[in-house]
């Protein structure tokens, strides 16, 4: 069958080097305008509407095909500064791909403005439960003194405060998590140009014990990326044993700061 | 060139992944776009697979599976 649409990637501001890796054959880069979009073409057998719709429901194919979207983009960043475009953008005529770039042009140039220069990255911070549990005493001063109050008592008074100080330590590691959450958010939100806050993302998904505290994304100049990454590590060290565990990843294609307000 | 796109990035979970390729970038232009329904479909089939992966790791280890 004929690849007759056009499934778009990104949108880089300078001519992309595409090398036999990229599958020449496949990714194209199109100049329109004063802009390079980073397409392939498509057959309708797979990404027509309702074929499109149907490959969703099979998890394989759009995790092979969402790691491709992604290192498509990470692979033309390389180049230049890239919009990324979402997973699954489909244009039936490169006349219809054509009036997008020109109908929003003003608004690419302001986003490629907004970007030059800067990388996306992401931060998440896990707490292990446990490890902190085993620690609240020595972290909560009302931990501390509820314990002491538990070992002068009888034992039915200390059944009893026991009850009560289980509530308090669930209670007492919520706000720890917060307030450890939001001093590393400060730490890296004076490094950035702008930050994004993604939603927290269930254990199951994440494929980790530990919960998820904090997810954010955050945009940082080129000269102080090693500044953020060190950082990074530094918080790392710290807090090694305190239950708390930071995860860094980038740089991302900068979907999280991307504006573009619909005409 | 898929094999090593898979290999290359399978550090990252498939929910990191989806959570900006689906829901960020440029969304509102195109053609064809997958719409929210979408988006709710993919999500249920990767909480379905993650499950799945959850059983057989259970059964590898010898754990009786809890019948639904």
């Amino acid at each position: 069958m004929k690849n007759d649409l056009i499934y778009v990637y990104c949108i880089s501001n300078n001519p992309p080097g595409l090398t036999r890796d990229m599958e020449p054959n496949v990714v194209k880069s199109l100049k329109i305008d004063m802009f390079y979009v980073i397409v392939k073409f498509v057959s309708e057998s797979e990404f027509s509407e309702e074929n499109f719709k149907k490959n969703l429901s099979d998890i394989q194919w759009v995790e092979l095909n969402a790691r491709e979207h992604i290192m498509v983009i990470r692979m033309i960043m390389e180049f230049g500064t890239v919009i990324p475009i979402k997973f699954g953008t489909i244009y039936n005529s490169e006349t219809s791909l054509k009036k997008f770039i020109t109908d929003y042009s003003g608004s690419l140039i302001e986003n490629f403005d907004n970007l030059v220069g800067k990388e996306e990255w992401s931060v998440k911070i896990y707490c292990d439960r446990k490890v902190l549990c085993e620690q609240i005493d020595e972290l909560s001063e009302e931990a501390a003194a509820l314990e002491k109050q538990i070992m002068a008592s009888s034992p039915g008074k200390a059944f009893l405060l026991k009850k009560k100080k289980s509530e308090l330590t669930e209670n007492e590691m919520d706000r720890l998590c917060k307030i450890y959450g939001q001093e590393y958010y400060d730490e890296f939100k004076i490094l950035s140009e702008a930050t994004y806050l993604n939603n927290l993302l269930p254990n199951d998904f994440v494929e980790r014990e530990e919960s998820m505290i904090l997810n954010a994304s955050f945009l940082i100049s080129k000269n102080k990326i090693s500044e953020f990454i060190n950082t990074v590590d530094v918080l790392k060290k710290k807090d090694g044993n305190s239950g708390f565990f930071i995860e860094s990843t980038g740089p991302w294609p900068p979907f999280s700061f991307i504006s573009i307000k619909e005409k | 060139m898929h094999d090593n796109i898979i290999d290359r990035s399978k550090d990252i979970t498939i929910l990191e992944l989806l959570d900006r390729v689906l829901t960020k970038g440029v969304i509102i232009t195109g053609d064809i776009v997958i719409s929210v329904a979408d988006i709710d479909l993919v999500y249920l089939g990767v909480k379905l697979m993650l499950c799945s992966v959850e059983t057989m790791e259970q059964l590898k280890m010898g754990n009786q599976v809890p019948k639904k």
